[in-house]
């Protein structure tokens, strides 16, 4: 008994998103233990920026032999601290001796450097992951990687979680199959969509694109048919959202009784927010990876999913040694 | 004229980058270094970098509107971006070096959180086992290594000697002890309030919304290390700085670290602009720093004098082992951040009857209220380099403050490493 209570779960937040990680505790407490259910708290810690900007944290509690899990997402538009300050966390509970350091990082930053597109172009995702590996991580439990190969970047375990089982709970929740139409907003990301069109058994469409530049959107082709049927954008990140908002409106110009998106990551920078309030997007469901702020009193059309039930089981399924993979298909109530 | 070399500069200090390229006669790197909307570092390398010799240049500042971290991702990127695109060698230029210098102690050595065990109820309350992790009754505690021998009792009582216990433990700040039930303890609020300087550790009610665990001393990040490795883990093979504030800190790489000397600098501004500087004293303004105080005095044959700070429970002191009386004083340092410390001893200095205060410091970072701070101050004349952007802080310091140009040690440290010449001259010139 002792030697079991000596590792156990240490949930430590950074601070571009405590609340996911307080729903993620909370979560803990109703999944029944076998033991008291007392669940778990986030651990005490303080984060901090001193005068000169450089970034400090402290543990206030052992994590001596610990299972240490530290969430922290990427909130828009400070990326850089935010990952800052999880290599500083994840060195000071290596430094601390934990028996093992799991950087649960929903939204993983830099997944879209992932190639050298071209000539000198960094390839930031892999060095992100070289710097979780050098600042001392076992283990990494993300949400929808931009590009699923960004896990060969590792040479630890990564956990790739999906929120796929939650869209498709909220389509079968909010529509009826045969109504709807999956869209892929680019080729990219096509099999993504034809993989909810599959698992609903709906008919599938896609948009093409071409991309002259970054976050400028050029003309768009529609393939397939959605005339008179409620369009379902799918996609893993809406950042400017210039995208999705062009490709709502060439839906509805090809006769989408509505039209409305669903996406992973919100991370909605720059003027995002404007762009979705004066579209024909009917809504934007994304999940709550990213922090959204005030983001969904600013835009009414903003839907949002809890990830934390299928993050919190993925973390008592990696503590315990069982198989996460149930996870693919299946979200947790 | 220098060949196949290639110096690509950071966003944190453009005119140190301009000044040292046109020492070396050649043109920065084109790059693009910006921001995306979402916040992710966007840098495109546009001149060819393929067996170069690439140095960049990025000091560890964040200011004018930019933020450190910021500027330390993006030297990370540029030597990635460097090192997939072939360059022969990648070496990091860092006047000053990030992170490297941090409180290692959250409280004052004597202020340190022990906390009360002297009575029964107390002993009931705490114990310095820190398993169970998470405290909960009925949750047995783990065995001790030898049966029947409760060592977490015995390591209570020998860990307390007399008087111990009137040190106070460091109370909660909702009065609640936080062993009863767990509940009714806010958990740490994650977003802190107001600023910090590395000086507010020490500092218990700073840091008053946040307690560790009753029996665990708080344990604090220490980044150096880390910064290192991941310097090296992005490709450099070489790292430039200048007066670390820890030497050991070149131990924290295993790439080869030239550490240079702003002293030369410093002792010649002394020899030129302070008159009479024979008859002056140097002062270094704590202990840590004599060392490098006493350097510049014993090689320029000056007097020396070091303030002491005498640290008892409740307040800090400051002591003057010399004699300052009626004498021009030299205050020596490697950082300013805040100015506290220094400030502090410039005042000590003029009541121990200093006729007139120089303060020379390699890194002038200027932090938090530091420019009031100095304003306010006894110093008469302050000095640093421009290791970090100094326009900002000269145009509101005006003539209180001298900057030295460290472009020209920086020029000649990247010619000569790259053309594999020794280095060390430039450790010792005067």
């Amino acid at each position: 008994m002792s030697a079991e209570m000596a590792n156990e779960i240490k949930l430590i937040s950074g601070r571009s998103h405590p609340e996911l990680s307080e729903n993620i505790a909370k979560r803990y407490d109703q999944i029944p233990l076998g033991r008291p259910p007392l669940g778990i708290e986030v651990a005490r810690t303080i984060s901090l920026n001193y005068s000169n900007q450089e970034t400090s944290f402290t543990v206030g509690e052992s994590v001596r032999d610990e299972d240490v899990f530290i969430v922290q997402s990427t909130s828009t538009g400070d990326v850089n601290e935010g990952l800052m300050e999880l290599l500083i966390m994840i060195s000071a509970c290596r430094t601390a001796s934990a028996r093992r350091i799991t950087a649960v990082i929903p939204n993983f930053p830099y997944a879209r450097q992932d190639k050298k597109d071209k000539s000198r172009a960094p390839i930031s995702a892999r060095l992100v992951a070289n710097m979780l590996q050098t600042a001392g991580a076992n283990h990494i439990v993300t949400v929808d990687l931009h590009a699923s190969q960004i896990q060969g970047f590792f040479s630890v375990p990564v956990d790739n979680l999906y929120a796929e089982p939650s869209f498709l709970r909220y389509i079968r929740e909010n529509f009826t199959a045969e109504d709807c139409v999956i869209v892929s907003p680019d080729a990219g990301g096509a099999k993504r969509a034809t993989s909810i069109a599959d698992h609903l058994n709906t008919a599938f469409a896609l948009i093409h694109k071409e991309r002259p530049r970054p976050n400028v959107v050029g003309r768009m082709v529609l393939v397939g048919n959605v005339e008179d049927k409620v369009a379902i954008l799918v996609d893993d990140m809406a950042d400017t959202c210039g995208t999705l908002v062009k490709a709502a409106a060439v839906l509805k110009e090809n006769g989408a009784k509505s039209v409305l998106a669903l996406v992973t990551h919100g991370i909605l920078s720059g003027s995002a927010i404007e762009t979705l309030n004066g579209s024909v997007l009917s809504a934007l469901v994304v999940t709550n990876t990213v922090p959204l702020g005030d983001k969904v009193q600013r835009c009414p059309k903003l839907r949002v999913i809890d990830i934390s039930p299928t993050i919190a089981e993925a973390i008592r399924r990696t503590h315990n040694g069982e198989s996460v993979s149930y996870l693919f298909t299946h979200a947790p109530v | 004229m220098v060949r196949n070399i290639v110096v690509l500069g950071g966003n944190s200090h453009p005119a140190i980058v301009e000044s040292v390229c046109s020492m070396l006669a050649l043109p920065a790197c084109n790059r693009i270094l910006t921001k995306f909307s979402s916040g992710e570092s966007r840098c495109e390398i546009q001149d060819s970098v393929r067996g170069k010799d690439v140095y960049i240049i990025q000091t560890g500042f964040g200011g004018n509107g930019s933020k450190l971290n910021d500027h330390f991702m993006d030297l990370c990127i540029m030597i990635s971006a460097c090192k997939t695109g072939s360059a022969r060698r990648v070496t990091a230029v860092l006047p000053l070096f990030p992170y490297s210098r941090q409180p290692d102690l959250p409280y004052k050595k004597s202020g340190a959180p022990l906390f009360k065990a002297g009575s029964e109820s107390g002993k009931k309350d705490y114990t310095f086992d820190s398993v169970p992790a998470t405290p909960a009754p009925g949750v047995p505690r783990s065995a001790g290594f030898v049966h029947g021998t409760d060592i977490t009792n015995r390591l209570t009582k020998t860990s307390l000697p007399n008087g111990a216990g009137s040190m106070s433990p460091v109370k909660q700040t909702n009065g609640e002890t936080y062993f009863g039930n767990g509940q009714g303890v806010a958990s740490p609020v994650p977003g802190v309030i107001g600023s910090y300087t590395t000086h507010d550790y020490e500092n218990v009610s700073h840091v008053g919304a946040f307690q560790a665990k009753p029996g665990y001393k708080q344990w604090v990040a220490q980044a150096g290390t880390l910064v290192a490795n991941l310097l090296t883990c992005a490709g450099a093979d070489h790292v430039i700085t200048m007066d670390l504030h820890d030497p050991q800190v070149q131990g924290f790489f295993d790439v080869p670290v030239d550490n240079l000397y702003g002293r030369p600098l410093l002792k010649r501004y002394i020899q030129s602009h302070i008159p009479n500087y024979k008859d002056a004293v140097i002062i270094s303004p704590d202990a840590g720093g004599a060392k490098r105080a006493t350097a510049i005095a014993d090689a320029m044959g000056i007097e020396f004098a070091l303030i002491h700070k005498i640290t008892d429970r409740q307040n800090a002191s400051m002591m003057l082992v010399g004699n300052v009386a009626d004498r021009v004083c030299i205050l020596i340092d490697d950082l300013l951040d805040t100015g506290n410390t220094i400030t502090r001893a410039a005042k000590l200095l003029k009541k121990e009857g200093a006729t007139k205060i120089y303060a020379l410091l390699t890194h002038g970072v200027f932090s938090g209220d530091a420019i009031n701070r100095i304003k306010a101050s006894a110093i008469d004349k302050l000095v640093v380099t421009n290791s970090v952007p100094q326009n900002e802080h000269k145009a509101l310091l005006g003539p209180k403050l001298d900057v030295l140009d460290i472009s020209p040690i920086f020029a000649e440290a990247i010619r000569r490493v790259h053309h594999g010449e020794s280095i060390s001259v430039l450790f010792n010139y005067d």
